[in-house]
């Protein structure tokens, strides 16, 4: 992301006056991100709602630890550290959830996921573009949700969000090594999971 | 590597590639290999197809109503944190911390009691020690109580024995007392602090200071908050040169974890009147050269120290700093 260098002393300012306690400084910071930070919430989680939750806590978070901030990385990995914290919160949460629910049997006994979409893979064939589109996004939603959070948020932050494997690593607070090799899993498992959807 | 990429490192950098994070010399490589290799083709496609197929959950713009609604939550959010420059706050808890060391004598010996009714009398020999002083024999048991150290009025002498770590230090009570123990003794750190807060005998300040710097700055429990308080509080505010050196001495390994310590070095970079103090200040904070207040304390020093020497010396500091991107 290419910052020019009077663009980069603007944020500059703005953070320090911020700090030394200057809302308006700190609202103007939020204006230059927090689109940015609902467009990964939204997709990662896929409902406007949890988006919303995400960008309150991220941005109260970083108002209140702004003193923090020793320009020892640049803003944009500060707060997206913060964000993808809480977006791993809350893939962790909804995973243990979804293993604690019930499953259902169906008339064969078969076991029924019952956040499967139950469409017929052959809808394919439907002439309704729409609809279709919209089950293929619902699938592939599935099969993100078959990866490890790390492996979610590593993902979509690479393919989805277009960010380089070091700034992953510093985001999730680890190596750009470890990002790569959590990228090969993720690329592995949904290639397995996907596999019908040619 | 050879010049023949093998498929293994093949299969692993296709998925690097496809995501245009390929360093550029395998480049080459890879083509190369792909050329003459079906599977590894196969996998490239794969990928690529993993890819195209992914991307059929597309990312969406949050909508205008979403946005309005987030901006709108935060903001009342925000108008209900209370504010106030957290500079400022930083300054109150040091300035706090300060008014702590300060107070009345009455609460130093409240802290001097608890520490000893802990540490017990061993290792002391009390009121032996020869002392120009008019002095005492300690009584046995006093009426009140088995303490030692209760109501310590001042620290009137301290003396370090040569190549040791032990100290002698004689303090008033109701009669001068005079205890001996190890530098480490928490006993004998109490005292010192006590010695370092004595605004008539400048001597026994100065001593009670440099011995108390020389623990922190070879590592010996200083962690705790009042022994690097009361070094902090030695660097802003102690008339004597000499003294402010030695703080900086003790408060050198702290540097680089407390930012507390930070902010005061550099406060007396900025503002220290004696060029000894100021160039010490640099040394202390090259370590943490890539903090931005320090970059910043450094150009204004570099421009406005009255000192020339001063002014190089932040210049060169601030040169091995490498660009931030």
């Amino acid at each position: 992301m290419a910052i020019d260098p009077s663009a980069r002393a603007t944020e500059t300012d703005l953070i320090r006056e911020a700090q030394q306690g200057s809302r308006t400084a700190f609202d103007a910071l939020v204006r230059q991100y927090d689109q940015a930070v609902l467009r990964l919430a939204l997709h990662l989680t896929g409902s406007e709602q949890d988006a919303e939750d995400i960008h309150q806590e991220a941005f109260l978070k970083a108002y209140r630890y702004l003193g923090n901030f020793r320009f020892e990385c640049s803003f944009y990995t500060w707060i997206y550290r913060i964000v993808t914290n809480l977006c791993l919160d809350l893939l962790r949460r909804r995973k243990s959830r979804r293993e604690d629910q019930a499953v259902m049997l169906d008339s064969s006994g078969e076991e029924v996921d019952l956040l499967t979409n139950v469409s017929d893979p052959r809808a394919s064939a439907n002439p309704d573009r729409e609809l279709n589109r919209k089950f293929l996004g619902e699938r592939i939603r599935e099969a993100l949700d078959k990866l490890t959070p790390r492996e979610r948020m590593v993902f979509e932050l690479k393919h989805y969000q277009g960010l380089k494997l070091r700034t992953i690593g510093e985001m999730l607070n680890t190596t750009e090594e470890t990002a790569k090799n959590t990228l090969f899993r993720a690329t592995r498992k949904l290639r397995a999971n996907l596999a019908e959807l040619r | 590597m050879g010049n023949t990429m093998k498929c293994e490192l093949a299969q692993e950098i296709i998925a690097l590639a496809v995501y245009g994070e390929l360093p550029d010399e395998q480049g080459p490589q890879l083509e190369r290999h792909l050329a003459e290799c079906e599977p590894c083709r196969r996998e490239l496609e794969a990928v690529q197809a993993l890819s195209k197929a992914v991307s059929l959950l597309p990312v969406e713009e949050p909508s205008a109503n979403l946005i309005a609604r987030s901006r709108l939550r935060l903001e009342e959010a925000l108008d209900a944190v209370p504010h106030g420059s957290w500079l400022l706050r930083s300054w109150q808890r040091l300035a706090r911390g300060v008014w702590r060391l300060r107070s009345a004598p009455v609460a130093v010996s409240g802290v001097l009691v608890i520490g000893l009714t802990a540490g017990g009398y061993s290792g002391y020999r009390a009121g032996e020690h020869a002392h120009d002083v008019a002095r005492t024999p300690l009584s046995p048991v006093s009426s009140q109580s088995d303490d030692p150290l209760t109501d310590v009025a001042s620290v009137s002498s301290i003396v370090q024995e040569p190549n040791s770590e032990n100290v002698e230090v004689v303090y008033n009570r109701l009669q001068p007392e005079t205890i001996r123990g190890s530098l480490d003794d928490p006993q004998i750190r109490q005292l010192l602090l006590v010695g370092a807060r004595n605004r008539l005998n400048s001597g026994v300040r100065d001593n009670s200071l440099g011995l108390l710097a020389n623990e922190c700055r070879a590592g010996h429990q200083c962690d705790d908050g009042p022994i690097r308080d009361a070094l902090m509080v030695a660097l802003r505010y102690d008339k004597s040169v000499d003294v402010r050196l030695k703080a900086l001495e003790g408060l050198q390994p702290y540097v680089a974890d407390d930012v507390r310590v930070r902010d005061v070095v550099l406060e007396a970079l900025m503002n220290d009147a004696d060029p000894r103090v100021r160039t010490q200040a640099i040394g202390l904070l090259e370590p943490v050269q890539a903090d931005s207040s320090v970059r910043e304390v450094l150009h204004t020093v570099a421009i406005r120290d009255d000192n020339p020497e001063i002014r190089t010396a932040s210049r060169q500091v601030l040169d091995q700093i490498p660009q931030v991107q």
